[in-house]
């Protein structure tokens, strides 16, 4: 009974007040629409940075005079390294067939393979490269003529993801609170448009949850309207715009932004949660009559 | 509702209707105090929080079934103590009584009680303006969780008692000022409240529309509710002889059983 009243309310209020329902489900569609672009573009670039300090590799190389035995053990004492995630094993002859592939031309004369046989040590975290490095180093081990780990270009990578999560965090912070102001104060502007009515309904004896619960409603409504707006949009984004740039962006496999229906769900979550709550915290102040 | 007392208004009503108020040289007869107060008010003291003083230690009580009219300026206090009645603020010092309850101990919850057992007018009608006069007169009736049923009956009968049924769906902004005020009149009445409270109901109101507007109150009176009225009308008070009371800068300084407006204002 009171639930219908609610709704009959609700949809009263919304059809009467029409440009300030829609300025607010707008306000919604615009907010949620730019958060999802950014969980979508931030979370692919985290993964990326992800992708790509997973490539950040420790090669112990090897004298061309150490022997199966001296590898194993070298091999052995890699692996017990807590930091260390897994190693792979590059023979002389692997080394010239990579080599060969990325360098035609340096590789096509050659008499005898200058190159090395080497162990490649992949960390469990890139920040603990150097903690294995050095752990290698300290442990003298037979037969290892040089340890390499692309010193510079780590901690470039490390520095440069480090600054672009933080960036995306932030920014995800302050557009959510930005939506969130924006939001609020779309409400506020509509409930104070509507504040004298508010006041005649408490003087006839309404109580507060009597006059807040269509609010809320009418807010909850406008929340979903607008987020829901906001999924359909980044779909349309999503299944045009998106294969075009993809296209020219180079990636591994395993980059991956979250994906769509979760971000839809987050969307509509917030939009609905923004709307709800935002008018009935916004209309506490015009209930103290 | 009983009707028939009501859409039969009493001779000297008519009377009233009829030529402006009457000069009554006998007083309008009134249904007898019954003795048991409706209002009661105890050293009621307002100070509001940036320190203008509107009451200041003001006792009078009001039996159910009385007429009274409180005068005063503006800024005599009338309008707080309409608001204390509503419990839209609190008395900072002294006791206030309405109906044998102590608005002092009401919880919070139990204020949109008490409005509901005290019909309000206001001088600019506070009606919902996207609302047609209908829905305002049922708005009140919703807020109480009543009965469709009963809601359909009640709100034309209302209605049809303040002479409105043809503007049942009229809009507030299409209608007059003075069928606004009887809207706003039976929305306050809808509930049968034993008390209403009208802050200048005739203010913004011509001469003869007041007249009307009066008669309307009247006969609500004449149902037993107790009716208290702040006013500016001097001539309307004049002419009904009834009590007044009057306020100046927050004190109570005149009760009179059978008053007019009095002073020099």
């Amino acid at each position: 009974m009171r639930a219908k009243l609610f709704v009959t309310e609700a949809l009263r209020s919304i059809s009467t007040n029409i440009s300030t329902t829609v300025a607010a489900t707008l306000t919604v569609l615009i907010g949620m629409f730019l958060l999802g672009l950014f969980i979508a573009l931030g979370s692919w670039v985290v993964s990326w940075t992800d992708h790509v300090k997973k490539e950040l590799l420790v090669k112990v190389y090897f004298d061309d005079a150490a022997g199966p035995n001296e590898i194993n053990a070298v091999g052995d004492r890699l692996r017990v390294i807590d930091e260390v995630d897994k190693i792979s094993f590059v023979s002389k002859d692997e080394a010239l067939a990579i080599m060969r592939k990325r360098a035609p031309e340096l590789t096509r004369n050659l008499a005898t393979n200058p190159l090395p046989a080497s162990w490649e040590v992949t960390p469990k975290n890139a920040d603990d490269i150097e903690g294995i490095v050095g752990q290698i180093q300290s442990a003298n081990l037979a037969g290892v003529n040089e340890i390499k780990y692309g010193k510079e270009k780590s901690e470039r990578i490390r520095k440069v993801a480090g600054i672009i999560e933080l960036v995306f965090l932030g920014a995800s912070v302050i557009l959510l609170i930005a939506s969130t102001m924006l939001i609020a104060n779309t409400i506020r502007l509509s409930i104070f448009s509507r504040r004298r009515e508010i006041e005649v309904m408490k003087l006839v004896g309404a109580t507060n949850w009597f006059v807040r619960g269509p609010f809320m409603l009418e807010g909850l409504i406008c929340g979903l309207l607008g987020s829901v707006s906001a999924v359909v949009l980044l779909f349309i984004g999503k299944e045009f715009a998106l294969p075009q740039i993809l296209g020219r962006v180079d990636a591994g496999a395993d980059v991956k932004a979250w994906s769509f229906s979760l971000i839809a769900l987050v969307l509509v979550g917030v939009g609905l949660l923004l709307g709800a709550a935002g008018s009935g915290i916004t209309i506490r102040r015009f209930l103290k009559i | 509702m009983n009707d028939s007392s009501l859409s039969t208004p009493p001779e000297d009503t008519g009377n009233v209707m009829a030529g402006g108020i009457a000069v009554a040289e006998e007083p309008i007869a009134a249904p007898r105090p019954t003795g048991t107060p409706m209002i009661v008010f105890e050293n009621v003291s307002k100070v509001y929080d940036n320190g203008v003083v509107a009451l200041e230690d003001v006792s009078f009580g009001i039996d159910k079934g009385e007429f009274v009219f409180m005068v005063g300026q503006s800024g005599s206090g009338k309008s707080t103590l309409l608001k204390l009645l509503l419990k839209e603020v609190e008395p900072t010092t002294g006791r206030i009584i309405v109906g044998g309850r102590e608005l002092g101990r009401l919880k919070r919850k139990q204020v949109p009680m008490l409005r509901r057992n005290v019909g309000c007018v206001f001088q600019d009608y506070k009606l919902l303006p996207n609302r047609t006069a209908y829905d305002n007169v049922a708005y009140a009736l919703r807020v109480q969780g009543a009965p469709a049923a009963d809601i359909r009956q009640k709100v034309p009968e209302v209605l049809s008692l303040v002479g409105l049924t043809h503007k049942m769906s009229s809009f507030p902004n299409e209608m007059s000022g003075g069928e606004q005020q009887r809207v706003s009149i039976a929305r306050a009445f809808v509930n049968h409240p034993p008390l209403l409270i009208a802050d200048e109901p005739t203010g913004n109101l011509d001469p003869d529309t007041s007249v009307g507007i009066m008669q309307l109150l009247y006969r609500i009176n004449l149902t037993g509710t107790t009716v208290l009225m702040a006013t500016h009308d001097r001539e309307m008070v004049d002419k009904m002889r009834r009590r007044v009371i009057a306020l100046e800068r927050g004190h109570l300084i005149r009760d009179e059983r059978r008053g007019g407006y009095g002073g020099q204002e």
